[in-house]
């Protein structure tokens, strides 16, 4: 495994009365990319800067490499431009003042960088975000993806030792959003950069991260790797927030389990199998099964386990998949289908959850 | 928990430069209230200092000139009305109808500020006095008896006051208008509202904060306000707080004692109302600020459009081209009079200011003072301006409330607490240029400030973040970054204290020593011990080198600018 590059210990930070952050203890490896995922105001933007330093912690401690650059404790505090940091901003922060080449070429400026060596170095950082054609350009006839391309050059050019992104592609459009999301994963992992990343995307986060930290008000609910994430979601909130799913809950039956699978019976008195994945089992349970997990068949499925006669009751086209809610125990669950031909509303058809993707999630 | 929150992440350049600039404003704001106060309580010898006895008995002195009291009062009180009616008209026409020439008049709402009430007061006692006013000339003509208006009252003050602060109202009502939006307004007529009723219960509702803090901000202004009643109250010997405590100073023996303690009452009453207007503007922000971009919903009024246009026009013909014609007739004439005469014109008026040594010199004077202060000015509110709303530093709410005191507080009591402060200073400054360019940086300070806060609050905080990110350390990022954006800003805020330094009366007119005149004062000082003839010429002639000086300025930057951008 490799090194831990930055950590982040207890870490709390105060708005006035409200605690945005309460105690988040995370940390990230060297050259991985973390994304930070979350509802709006879950605090996750705010750790970003508490780690940039252009947020004061109430307390906590922060480490990037050896050094120490916050600590309540040590009364320590790096001041921003000395943490050797850099950033991507949510805005793109784009100096109207200045062209392309001037925006590009602030930070080696700063570091003494000049003649010759400076213009390479800026050409060489466009060129990696092909934007070397635009370096005469003033900023302020950029759009909005070729700015996103000329903040980043910025923010890498001096070799900073990790790069912090604010929701860097949240003001681009949904396409131009797709493709910038590739690339910067291309960029990432050519230019081999810790890099810390704050989205509230969820796709955007399973497409980039080598590890996720999914957060809720100001406290941490999981991390893990992005299939991690996906497939064993620890509690409700992260089922529910990385991608959608039913929760089904029920009483734990010990006597019923079969083939390393959890029993769950309901209060309508189906039997649910599913995977506990190791985690405790108390007596009652919660699973949580994806909607696109759950699966609609107009003949009986050949499976042992966890299939049921179903109604459909309403059917929602939504383009890239079909929106089904079937009545199951006189309560109604969402199933996602991506493919096959449309089912009538009121329809029997059957419904076929698949014990392996029936987490149980863990007592909240 | 915050065991080391004194600064933390801040340079030590910029907690040393926030300390410093923090000890030059409480400093310069502080130590002159200080004397005022001390003065105020001063109850034995006079001329004692430091003072021998300590006592209440000013302000009891004060409570006995009830006839001053309730003129200022009446002032204000009529002064507020009229502004805010010409306010919130003006305001409602030019951002909620189709009324012709819309942007043009907005641009022009600005005339009034630039005319400045004293120019108003000279112009509007040469049109309005009861003898020989042109409008009373007139009238007689025309067969009437005795005179049609009487400048010189209570109520001639208090208008020629709101005619000039109508502009002030404009500007404040004019922003809640525009602010305001439109579709809560469409919201209320789809659901069945009518016009009546989506006016009574939606618009007025809405706007009511932000023309009650209007209403009370320029209640304010006006209960400090000196020149118009200083060149209109005099020659009756009609007297409002300020010309009282000007006359009490000036007269022979002074009463400085009993002054103070009028500045100090007038500046505690003003200091309540600005925190009530603080908390009115706070409290009604959220209703009608939404973030959002719109455009304010313009009302189509059809014929009435017209007959709003001539509304306009006559509040810009009565606040602007009626005051500066009838000073430029006047300063033409050998002997004002309404009715135009062939042998009458001349402009000996002209030379005869231009030819004094004492016009010259105050001229001269105004104009370096005017430079000084914009440029020193720009400077340090620039920097304060910064550290108060950009800087993490602890305090800078502190900072805050000194830098925005002076508004509190009417020039001419500041100057009062300067004459005395600075009197005993151990460097003799007094009666020298010096003390005038104290005395305006620190009365201007809410100025500058505000102006540049207007145009730093616009600068996206990323911009400034993202140098820091870059590594550049905090000088590095406001000469690179803060300063080159902040530019239409600093331009603003140089003009506005330039034009304001020239033309400052209420502290200039206390602070100036014999061998340091500035203009302002030496107009005033014209109007009353020599003909209002050549008054008026020197009164243009000012207007003109400070239309001239700011022109150049204008030019040149923009020549700068060219040169640096290709």
């Amino acid at each position: 495994m490799a090194s831990c590059h930055i950590s982040v210990q207890d870490l709390a930070v105060r708005y006035g009365s409200v605690l945005a952050v309460k105690g988040a203890t995370f940390e990230v490896r060297q050259g991985e990319q973390l994304t930070l995922l979350g509802p709006s105001g879950c605090g996750k933007t705010t750790i970003l800067r508490a780690i940039a330093g252009l947020e004061q912690p109430a307390s906590g401690e922060i480490r990037i490499g050896e050094a120490v650059v916050y600590s309540s404790r040590q009364a320590i505090n790096v001041r921003p431009e000395k943490r050797g940091l850099s950033m991507v901003f949510q805005s793109y922060a784009i100096w109207p003042h200045m062209t392309v080449f001037e925006n590009v070429a602030y930070g080696l400026r700063v570091r003494g960088v000049r003649g010759r060596e400076l213009e390479r170095q800026v050409h060489d950082a466009l060129a990696l975000v092909q934007m070397d054609a635009f370096v005469g350009r003033g900023a302020s006839q950029l759009s909005g993806g070729q700015q996103q391309r000329v903040a980043l050059a910025r923010a890498f050019v001096f070799s900073p030792s990790v790069l912090l992104f604010d929701e860097p592609l949240s003001n681009l459009d949904a396409k131009l959003r797709a493709e910038m999301r590739i690339e910067l994963r291309e960029l990432q992992r050519r230019i081999g950069i810790t890099s810390v990343y704050v989205t509230h995307d969820l796709e955007e986060a399973l497409a980039i991260s080598d590890r996720i930290v999914v957060m809720r008000d100001g406290v941490i609910e999981q991390i893990g790797a992005p299939d991690d994430i996906y497939h064993r979601p620890r509690n409700a909130f992260v089922a529910d927030f990385v991608g959608s799913a039913n929760l089904i809950g029920g009483r734990v039956k010990l006597d019923r389990a079969e083939d390393g699978l959890i029993a769950v019976e309901t209060s309508g008195g189906s039997l649910v199998f599913g995977q506990s994945y190791g985690r405790t089992v108390g007596t009652e349970a919660v699973l949580a099964v994806r909607t696109v997990h759950a699966e609609l068949r107009r003949d009986r499925p050949d499976a042992p386990r966890n299939v049921w006669p179903v109604q459909i009751r309403r059917r929602i086209f939504q383009g890239d998949f079909t929106q089904y809610q079937v009545d199951w125990e006189d309560r109604p669950l969402v199933v996602r289908c991506i493919a096959g031909l449309p089912f009538e509303e009121g329809e029997q058809v059957y419904l076929h959850l698949d014990p392996c993707h029936c987490v149980l999630l863990e007592p909240s | 928990m915050r065991s080391f929150g004194l600064g933390a992440g801040a340079s030590a350049g910029q907690k040393i430069t926030a300390l410093a600039l923090t000890v030059v404003c409480a400093v310069l704001v502080l130590y002159p209230i200080y004397y005022l106060i001390q003065a105020a309580l001063n109850v034995g010898d006079p001329q004692a200092r430091p003072p021998e006895q300590y006592g209440l008995a000013n302000f009891v002195g004060v409570l006995q000139y009830t006839k001053i009291l309730t003129n200022t009062v009446i002032v204000a009180l009529v002064a507020t009305v009229f502004a805010l009616l010409f306010g919130f008209v003006m305001g409602w026409i030019l951002s909620r109808t189709n009324v012709p020439g819309r942007a043009t008049f907005e641009q022009l709402m600005a005339l009034p500020y630039y005319v400045t009430p004293l120019m108003g007061a000279l112009a509007w006692s040469l049109l309005g006095s009861p003898e020989s006013g042109f409008v009373n000339q007139v009238w007689r003509t025309l067969g009437g008896e005795g005179y049609l208006i009487n400048i010189n009252t209570a109520y001639g003050i208090a208008w020629v006051m709101a005619i000039f602060e109508g502009s002030v109202a404009f500007v404040m009502i004019g922003a809640v208008m525009k602010s305001m939006d439109p579709s809560l307004e469409e919201a209320s007529q789809v659901l069945g509202g009518g016009r009546v009723r989506t006016m009574l219960r939606v618009t007025l509702p809405l706007v009511a904060p932000g023309v009650l803090g209007a209403a009370v901000f320029v209640f304010a202004e006006m209960l400090g306000s000196f020149s118009a009643a200083l060149v209109l109250g005099l020659p009756n010997r009609f007297y409002v707080i300020t010309t009282a405590m000007y006359q009490l100073v000036s007269q022979y023996p002074p009463k400085f004692p009993l002054a103070a303690a009028m500045g100090v009452s007038l500046f505690a009453v003003m200091f309540v109302i600005v925190y009530l207007y603080r908390r009115i503007v706070m409290a009604g922000t959220y209703e009608t600020i939404t973030g959002k971009a719109f455009r304010p919903r313009v009302m189509r009024v059809g014929g009435l459009r017209w007959s709003l246009l001539a509304v306009c026009l006559v509040y810009l013909f009565l606040a602007v081209a009626l005051p500066v014609f009838t000073l430029a007739y006047a300063s033409f004439q050998k002997l004002a009079t309404a009715f135009p005469r062939a042998g009458n014109w001349t402009l000996a008026n002209y030379t005869a200011a231009w030819s004094m040594e004492a016009v010259r010199s105050a001229l001269a004077n105004s104009l370096l003072l005017g430079l000084a202060t914009a440029t020193l000015g720009v400077g340090i509110m620039g920097l304060l301006a910064w550290i108060i709303y950009r800087s993490r530093l602890p305090g800078r709410a502190a900072i805050e409330y000194l830098v925005m005191f002076p508004q509190a507080v009417p020039r001419l009591v500041f100057a009062f607490g300067m004459m005395w402060a600075w009197l005993v200073f151990p460097i003799p400054i007094y009666g020298t240029l010096w003390l005038l360019l104290i005395a305006y940086l620190t009365v201007f300070l809410p100025l500058g400030v505000r102006t540049i806060a207007g145009v730093l609050l616009q600068i996206d905080k990323n911009l400034e973040e993202c140098a820091q990110m870059c590594g550049a350390p905090w000088g590095y990022r406001l000469r690179t970054v803060t300063l080159p954006l902040l530019r239409p800003g600093v331009l603003a805020a140089w003009l506005l204290l330039f034009i304001a330094s020239v033309r400052e009366l209420g502290a200039s007119i206390l602070l100036m020593g014999p061998k340091a005149k500035v203009i302002t004062p030496a107009i005033v000082e014209s109007w009353f011990a020599t003909s209002s003839e050549l008054t008026a010429a020197m009164a243009l002639l000012q207007t003109l080198v400070v239309g001239i000086a700011v022109a150049i300025l204008l030019v040149s930057t923009r020549r700068l600018a060219q040169l640096g951008g290709e």
